[in-house]
């Protein structure tokens, strides 16, 4: 769709008043503090280049960078603007126009094939453990990632061998009685770097009575297309994604992954399809997804009598930009953390105040990130916990680099681990 | 000078993390809250963020040296323009200084930089049992520096007043770059009526005299307990009547608001779940103080409440106070959206008139709206008659443009033939600048020379106040 006829582009820009709300929340304008990091600096330019005042150019795409898509201004914006939508269809708009060579290869050509990922970031793992480091960086093999990434490597640090796809069966049957056909949802960011959390959500999800599918043509939820100007390709995974699941009769579709979640939401399905599309079959796909946490608490009955503690553990709680603002889930994680025993929380200050990772984002803003991630792992130190838990791979994989750098011992976890190692515990 | 030159100096005066100096990143300073800023591109040649009282000087100095333009602002949640630059030249940007300095909780007093925020500062004073009072809608966002620059005020200040009330003293750097301090070199006194009283001349000033860099402000006990209440009435005469048997029974609560008819339809039409009565006016009490007058206070106003009203109720439990006052909380968020295709603009947003003549003054602007074919949401401080007036068009619609211009020139000289001002609390800036001579008449003259006195080359904010 053309960049002025998007809704958001077309309906929204003229109802910011700029009061300046989103200046006191936004966690990246918290740290360059002046007025091209506001929120509302971000719609005033998406209101210049819709209006042809500038033309579309790297600079403002820049500019454009400095958010999160983290939705903190946009939960908060007074007028009801959906800041980070304007901040996405701009970052196309100008993509479009003026794309890079490098930018077209990953999103287009390599994170559109989950196979092909695969074999990118197990080439990554591979110049890690064979200390070929320095080679690949020479032959630019990590230059080929958003930005100015050779410090990739520091946050992806530990890359597993076998992704979740190759560890986990396409159907898996639910122990005793089924009760739901479920779809899971499996995320890249699970699949890669988290497949743990991935065997574990399928045996919490088979131990309470789910059969669940794992298609082996799904392919990613297009949200890291989305922050990265590649609203056609986005739109274009949607669809397949929408052909595979719809095919396979399922009550609810379930994901561990709080960016895929919000990203196969009813609101982003909407920007990403536009009005008529969505209408029909995206919507009731939209319908059937579901957190995990939200379906485990909200959905099913979770199965407690089998739960047996597995010594006490200490947790806190960081709450997912993704999960939290964009789909308020802020209480269903906390429940089901609850419900474990031997489970002590604790509540960290700003349990919802991004930790700086938002997909790419730490990748291509490597020191911002970093001077956000600081004030994350400081509220989480406070807590003295020893465990940290999040649904989100990219939050996982931020928080595990924070507490690395802070040489602060804590493990990051998901939720639905540590309720697998209870379940675990009474066999 | 040329653009490229200035930028250069002020290069050689702060790091460059802190000179926006690129034309696209001094776009993001063209504007403020006002509509003016929406309908007009007004760029400043170089952005600064000082943060030392010897850079405001230097940056001064030079500026005054070359006759540049200077426009000092704070978060830029201003509705007047008052921050934005008219002809180019250097933009202050003073949030990025937000220093407590002192907490002198023997003094009742706190020292602060310009770029503190109001709601941050209250945070921090709350562990010492003070508060400053004003308290500004932009609570969250807002500066003291701009505060104290705006005179500012807000909900409660029929109880506490305005900024002004609070300012103690202030260190400023004139245009030619020298510091003074007003209010006593090293006084730390809350009373003082010794010399001409230059902390007053500077508050308010939106900028036209000097560069604000330190504040010195007194600070209140901080209340024990709050209540409201809330009162319902068919008839708009009712409300101001209500508020007079108020005052008359000894009572100075710290807020009435009010919300008439088209806000409460607002209100409604936004969050049907808040149900507020469709009545020609509600009224919103609120009483801070001691448990004990808070409750007497409450009760009392309840009772003189329901002589004329047709639904009244009186809470201290939190959540229900919060819900009462939940329909005042989205008015303007509500106001806004009244149209789904149009937005709030604010103009002729902050009108002032004598109480006497509040509830004819929303007819009056009822009917304004009305032969303009405008939907315009009224509300605001009935205890001191400050009316906040949200006419809601398309701002990108040029004929609707022209015609919420005509509505607000109208709502401005209503005010003054009210015998009231165009602005109780947001300023002049540049869009009130015309009124300057209606309101004030030769008084203006006198505001002129002082502006001529101290700023001779007249390079601080130009286009602004009158």
């Amino acid at each position: 769709m053309n960049f002025k006829e998007l809704p958001p582009v077309k309906d929204q820009i003229r109802k910011c008043v700029r009061c300046g709300r989103c200046r006191t929340v936004c966690p990246v304008f918290a740290e360059i503090r002046n007025e091209t990091a506001a929120p509302r600096g971000h719609v005033f330019m998406v209101q210049m280049l819709r209006d042809g005042v500038v033309a579309p150019n790297a600079k403002i795409y820049e500019k454009l960078g400095n958010c999160l898509l983290c939705e903190t201004c946009s939960t908060f914006c007074p007028s009801g603007i959906d800041v980070h939508e304007l901040n996405a269809a701009a970052r196309a708009y100008i993509t479009k126009n003026q794309g890079s060579v490098a930018k077209h290869l990953i999103f287009d050509g390599l994170w559109t094939h989950p196979h092909l990922l695969r074999h990118a970031t197990l080439m990554m793992w591979g110049a890690q453990a064979s200390g070929l480091q320095k080679l690949a960086r020479g032959l630019g093999l990590t230059r080929l990632l958003p930005g100015d990434l050779p410090r990739a490597e520091k946050i992806l640090s530990r890359i597993p061998l076998r992704s979740a796809r190759s560890r986990l069966a396409e159907t898996n049957r639910a122990k005793g009685e089924r009760k739901l056909r479920v779809g899971y949802f499996l995320g890249c960011g699970t699949d890669l770097f988290n497949p743990d959390v991935a065997v574990a959500t399928v045996e919490v999800l088979t131990r309470n009575g789910c059969e669940v599918v794992i298609p082996r043509d799904l392919k990613c939820c297009g949200l890291p297309h989305i922050a990265n100007g590649k609203l056609d390709t986005a739109r274009s995974l949607v669809l397949h994604n929408l052909d595979v699941f719809t095919r396979l009769q399922l009550d609810y579709i379930v994901t561990d992954c709080a960016s895929c979640s919000s990203a196969l939401s009813a609101k982003n399905l909407q920007f990403v399809l536009g009005e008529k599309e969505f209408a029909g079959r995206a919507a009731e796909f939209a319908r059937k997804v579901i957190d995990l946490t939200a379906f485990l608490v909200d959905v099913l009955e979770v199965n407690t009598w089998e739960l047996r503690a597995t010594g006490p553990v200490r947790v806190t709680y960081h709450d997912p930009c993704h999960l939290a603002k964009a789909q308020n889930i802020r209480k269903q994680p906390r429940e089901l953390l609850g419900l474990i025993p031997g489970v002590e929380l604790t509540e960290m200050s700003e349990a919802d105040r991004c930790c700086g990772g938002s997909g790419t984002f730490s990748l291509t803003h490597y020191d911002l990130s970093m001077q956000i991630l600081d004030r994350k792992i400081d509220s989480i130190k406070a807590t003295g916990c020893d465990t940290v838990a999040t649904c989100c791979p990219s939050c996982t994989i931020q928080l595990r680099h924070g507490l690395k750098r802070h040489g602060y011992r804590a493990r990051v976890l998901h939720p639905v681990q540590i309720l697998a190692r209870a379940y675990r515990g009474a066999k | 000078m040329d653009k490229r030159t200035l930028r250069h100096e002020m290069l050689r005066i702060l790091d460059k993390d802190r000179v926006l100096s690129d034309d696209l990143d001094v776009m993001y300073y063209s504007y403020d809250s006002s509509f003016l800023t929406k309908i007009e591109k007004l760029y400043p040649d170089v952005v600064v963020l000082p943060r030392s009282t010897e850079e405001v000087q230097k940056i001064m100095r030079f500026a005054y040296e070359h006759g540049i333009p200077v426009t000092p602002r704070g978060a830029g949640t201003g509705e007047t323009g008052g921050s934005v630059a008219l002809t180019g030249g250097i933009v202050l940007d003073l949030s990025t200084w937000d220093e407590i300095v002192e907490v002198d909780v023997a003094n009742m007093q706190v020292i602060v930089r310009p770029g503190v925020i109001h709601a941050d500062l209250n945070d921090y004073l709350a562990r010492y049992n003070l508060f400053f009072p004003p308290d500004p809608g932009s609570s969250k966002m807002c500066t003291i520096g701009g505060m104290v620059a705006n005179n500012a005020s807000g909900l409660r200040a029929v109880k506490y007043g305005c900024t002004e009330q609070y300012v103690l003293g202030l260190e400023v750097v004139l245009p030619d770059g020298e510091v003074i301090t007003t209010g006593g070199m090293k006084s730390k006194a809350i009373k003082n009526v010794s010399g001409l009283n230059l902390t007053k001349l500077m508050v308010g000033s939106e900028g036209v005299l000097g560069v604000i860099t330190k504040i010195r402000l007194r600070c209140w006990p901080k209340p024990k307990a709050r209540g409201i209440v809330m009162a319902v009435f068919p008839a708009l005469d009712d409300a101001p009547a209500t508020v007079l048997d108020v005052y008359q029974a000894g009572i100075l609560p710290s807020g009435i608001e009010i919300l008439d008819q088209s806000a409460i339809r607002a209100v409604n039409q936004f969050k049907p779940e808040i149900a507020l009565p469709d009545a020609e006016a509600i009224l919103l009490f609120e009483v801070d103080g001691n448990p004990a007058s808070v409750e007497w206070e409450g009760t009392t106003i309840a009772e003189i409440c329901r002589r004329r009203a047709t639904q009244v109720e009186w809470a201290t439990d939190p959540q229900r106070m919060a819900s009462l006052w939940e329909g005042r909380s989205v008015t303007a968020t509500a106001a806004a959206r009244v149209r789904p295709d149009g937005s709030r603009v604010f103009a002729g947003e902050d009108i002032s008139v004598p109480l006497s003549r509040v509830a004819e003054t929303l007819r009056a602007i009822r009917g304004l709206g009305q032969k303009y074919g405008i939907p315009v949401v009224n509300y605001g401080h009935i205890g001191d008659g400050n009316v906040h007036t949200a006419p809601v068009i398309d701002p990108e619609n040029q004929a609707e443009v022209e015609k919420v211009k005509q509505l607000v020139h109208d709502i401005h000289l209503l005010a003054i033939e009210l015998e009231g001002s165009t602005t109780g609390e947001h300023g002049v800036g540049a869009v009130r600048r015309g009124y300057a001579e209606l309101e004030h008449g030769q008084a203006v003259g006198i505001m002129r020379a002082i502006k001529n006195t101290l700023d001779p080359k007249g390079i601080m904010n130009p286009g602004k106040l009158f």
